[in-house]
């Protein structure tokens, strides 16, 4: 649901105050943040992110998904949880990846060449973010308004935020949007897309497994299990 | 190293085009073994109603394909360059376990237009001598659409192929592709159903411009099927989970579903699976190989397997290397042009428009792999080149194959990349946009080459495949060409907006995927100084090795390859039975 009750501010919300009163440039946000007993705390752990990427990715799937008609946050989606779960996983330790030397600089067409992991990469460009965050707001991502994070996001995009040669762009544009694209759109049984919310939103029906006459029955027409999608859950 | 007991005939690879000569040596009793780096996929997780239905497992995590950690390829656009590996596969996706690629393919089955075949011979004629490039070795095929016509027939009755004839008999067809080469006989299976977005393509072009409108050839089974050897499909259902994909209704047509298990039930028929294959030993003075080496990844052990004769069925890139690091054959120099193992490596030069029809539903998730509708009127040469400045071109049309929605969602240009609006955006259009496609043909060029890297190894300590290759001026005009057709049409079907027109452009990018169609690098050709293998397939310096696959291709036209992969290897598997009974060498 959104988290649109003020009597109970998201964690974010919580960090950031508690960032605000503590003075923000010195303080590992997190770290004054455990949460009191009656506290929010996020629905389940992580299992890669420290308290510091904890907190920049869940307030980084508040900007990219807030809040509004469509879906609740981003948080509240599931999104922090899967790309947490993805880096943890085998994806992020390398799955499917050539790590093998010799290692050259490539151009962007050649695809990713540095010899990290998804998650070791990730780690990286998490402090490089902050520190870009830093330089130009005195302030760590997390601790950005949604009004300051959106811009933010959308330099590092487009290669405007410098990162002491940290290849900021690549990182977001390569590594972190597409998980973040993925956390929306992927089963919720990875545990993105929670109540199948974004597949409400677009229409899409799931995992059909008999469509043969909606196939003509429906062409062209409203299809009517566009509004009930099913995902791998329902069908186990 | 062990050394195994002699086989009649051992293929390399367990995919599509293996089960297809590993099926006519059956039929003739020959004694085949096959050797398949991978595993089943028949039981598994991909193959089962709820699992098979996961777009990031299967799809957007590639679960099904080559691992690339263990084996990839380098690539350079030229070679002044230092190559990259592509340290993920993107671009092109190799299968791997029983059945290869063929298993998880879209299923677009073509027979390519006839003159493909004796393309070179078809240009000079039509435009002179002078016509083709220099730096464009383009070559006759050294076998004839009539000579491969009834294996055509043979390979869409086994796959049970679904479409509309085009020309029967040399008798145009209503309703089918005129520019299709002619056939004896019909398809064995009706046409998919037709998508709402084809439905607006097909009316379109027909009447505002006269084309053809024709169903794309499908694998996908419109109804039950049985085929010649008893193996039954079920019913496709439109799932939208197709290529990239196994089919739990076992709709589609695949080789782990109509070859393997019909072969492992032939008595004098074997297969191994988990067997890597590492390499050929030939022996020069005799000019014939002995057998194959490979390593059996259950217990690690190394065996040689001797063989009366040895077929390269593994796909593109492994049927080079097992060339290359064989020493079989000259390296290609391209340099001087001499040599020829790793020539004529070819591509697809294909491009896609964004359509957005508000208030129309295409609803993409009613979907089968080949739920498309196509013309060739802008392919190979079915249309005048002269002064166009470019050979070749591509089918168009409209492809919808799945609304899966990690990869398949469409914006309007100017759409933010995240926030309320992104998210407004997908809601407003996923119901109601499509795309309309061109499958560009691409052509050899003197520049474009495989051959092995120097300083990348793969898992088992073998040098990777090199590719040296850009989309040079031919091609990119070819897409330019193509793809301002499809932008003419979209108007026309009254897309608004239509999305950005980019037709295939330099450099080369390794992260997008371009289709799977990587082929040539052990070309055939009448000529030995220009071709790796003989119009039958036969290695030109090694007479009990044959060679089969997209490997084999000459170049790559505007249509997608198997129908032509498929007919080959059943010419082959005929071919062998005869070589089996008297070794030599084949004419
Ligand atoms: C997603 C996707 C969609 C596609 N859609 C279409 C389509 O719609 N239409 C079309 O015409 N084509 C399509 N294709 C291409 C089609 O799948 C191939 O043309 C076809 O499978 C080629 O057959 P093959 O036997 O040459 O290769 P494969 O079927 O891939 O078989 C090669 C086999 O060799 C094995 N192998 C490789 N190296 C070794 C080794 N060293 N030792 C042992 N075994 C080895 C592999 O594991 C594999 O099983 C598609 C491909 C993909 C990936």
């Amino acid at each position: 649901m959104p988290d649109q009750n003020p009597s109970q501010p998201g964690r974010r919300d919580f960090l950031r105050s508690a960032a605000l009163m503590a003075g923000a440039a010195t303080l590992p946000a997190r770290a004054a943040a455990e949460p009191a007993a009656d506290a929010p705390v996020a629905p389940v752990g992580y299992l890669s992110f420290s308290p510091d990427e904890a907190a920049l990715v869940e307030a980084m799937v508040d900007v990219m998904c807030p809040a509004d008609e469509l879906t609740p946050r981003g948080v509240d989606c599931g999104l922090a949880h899967f790309i947490d779960r993805q880096l943890a996983g085998a994806y992020g330790k390398g799955e499917r990846l050539y790590l093998r030397g010799p290692f050259r600089p490539g151009r962007p067409e050649d695809g990713y060449q540095l010899p990290l992991t998804p998650e070791q990469f990730f780690k990286a460009g998490a402090q490089a973010a902050d520190a870009a965050c830093l330089r130009r707001h005195q302030r760590r991502f997390a601790e950005l308004t949604p009004e300051e994070g959106d811009p933010m996001l959308q330099a590092v995009a487009d290669g405007r935020e410098d990162a002491a040669g940290f290849p900021l762009a690549e990182w977001f544009n390569e590594l972190v949007y597409p998980l973040f694209v993925q956390a929306c759109f992927a089963d919720p049984i990875y545990g993105g897309n929670r109540d199948k919310v974004f597949w409400k939103m677009l229409g899409y029906p799931g995992l059909p497994a008999v469509n043969g006459l909606n196939m003509v029955k429906y062409r062209g027409k409203p299809f009517p299990g566009a509004r009930q999608p099913k995902s791998i859950e329902d069908f186990s | 190293m062990k050394v195994l007991p002699e086989k009649s005939v051992v293929i390399v690879g367990g995919g599509l085009a293996a089960g297809l000569v590993a099926r006519q040596l059956a039929q003739q009793g020959v004694e085949t073994l096959v050797l398949e780096r991978g595993g089943d996929y028949r039981h598994g997780p991909e193959g089962r109603i709820p699992t098979q239905r996961d777009e990031l497992r299967w799809d957007v995590r590639h679960g099904l394909m080559q691992d690339a950690a263990g084996e990839t390829y380098t690539q350079r656009r030229a070679r002044t360059e230092l190559a990259r590996p592509m340290r993920r596969l993107n671009a092109f996706l190799p299968g791997t376990g029983v059945g290869g690629a063929g298993n998880h393919w879209g299923g677009q089955t073509f027979r390519w237009n006839d003159y493909n075949l004796v393309l070179r011979s078809r240009y000079e004629q039509r435009y002179g001598r002078g016509a083709i490039p220099a730096d464009m070795p383009l070559q006759d095929w050294g076998v004839t659409y009539d000579e491969l016509e009834p294996y055509h027939d043979l390979f869409e009755k086994l796959f049970g192929i679904a479409g509309k004839a085009g020309n029967l008999r040399g008798r145009l067809q209503p309703g089918g592709n005129p520019f299709e080469a002619p056939r004896q006989n019909e398809y064995p299976q009706r046409p998919l159903e037709i998508t709402e977005a084809g439905l607006i393509f097909q009316q379109t072009v027909e009447r505002e411009f006269g084309y053809h409108p024709y169903p794309s050839p499908a694998a996908n089974s419109p109804d039950a099927y049985v085929n010649p050897d008893g193996m039954t499909l079920g019913a496709c259902q439109y799932c939208g989970h197709c290529e990239r994909f196994i089919c739990e209704a076992n709709a589609k047509g695949t080789p782990d579903v109509l070859l393997y298990p019909w072969l492992e039930r032939q008595p004098r028929f074997t297969l191994r699976r988990h067997c890597h294959v590492l390499g050929l030993e030939h022996d020069r003075a005799s000019g014939r190989v002995r057998g194959v080496r490979y390593l059996d990844l259950l217990s690690g052990q190394e065996y040689l397997q001797p063989g009366g004769a040895v077929v390269l069925a593994a796909f593109t890139m492994t049927n080079t290397k097992l060339l290359l690091t064989g020493g079989i054959g000259r390296p290609y120099d391209p340099a001087t042009g001499a040599g020829v193992v790793g020539r004529n490596f070819c591509y697809q030069a294909n491009s896609g428009i964004a359509l957005f029809f508000p208030g129309r539903w295409l609803n993409p998730f009613l979907a089968a792999g080949c739920t498309g509708t196509l013309i060739d009127e802008f392919n190979d040469d079915n249309f005048d080149h002269s002064g166009l400045g470019f050979l070749g071109g591509g089918y168009i049309g409209v492809n919808v194959a799945s609304g899966r929605p990690i990869s398949v969602r469409r914006t309007p240009p100017g759409t933010p990349r995240w926030g309320t609006r992104w998210k407004q955006a997908n809601a407003d259009w996923y119901a109601h946009t499509c795309a309309i496609g061109a499958q560009g043909s691409c052509y050899p060029h003197r520049e474009n080459y495989l051959d092995l890297d120097p300083d990348y190894t793969d898992a088992f300590g073998q040098p990777l495949v090199r590719m040296t290759f850009d989309f040079r001026e031919n091609e990119r005009r070819v897409s330019a060409y193509c793809t301002e057709q499809s932008r003419r049409i979209a108007v026309a079907m009254g897309a608004t907006p239509v999305g950005p027109v980019v037709s295939r452009a330099a450099p080369f990018d390794t992260r997008f995927y371009q289709g799977s169609h990587v082929t040539g690098g052990t070309i055939m050709g009448a000529d030995p100084a220009a071709s790796v293998v003989s119009p039958r397939l036969q290695h030109w310096d090694a007479e009990n090795l044959f060679v089969v696959g997209a490997s084999v291709f000459p170049h790559n036209s505007g249509h997608n390859p198997t129908g032509p992969v498929g007919a080959l290897a059943l010419r082959l598997g005929d071919d062998l039975a005869r070589y089996v009974a008297r070794p030599g060498r084949l004419s």
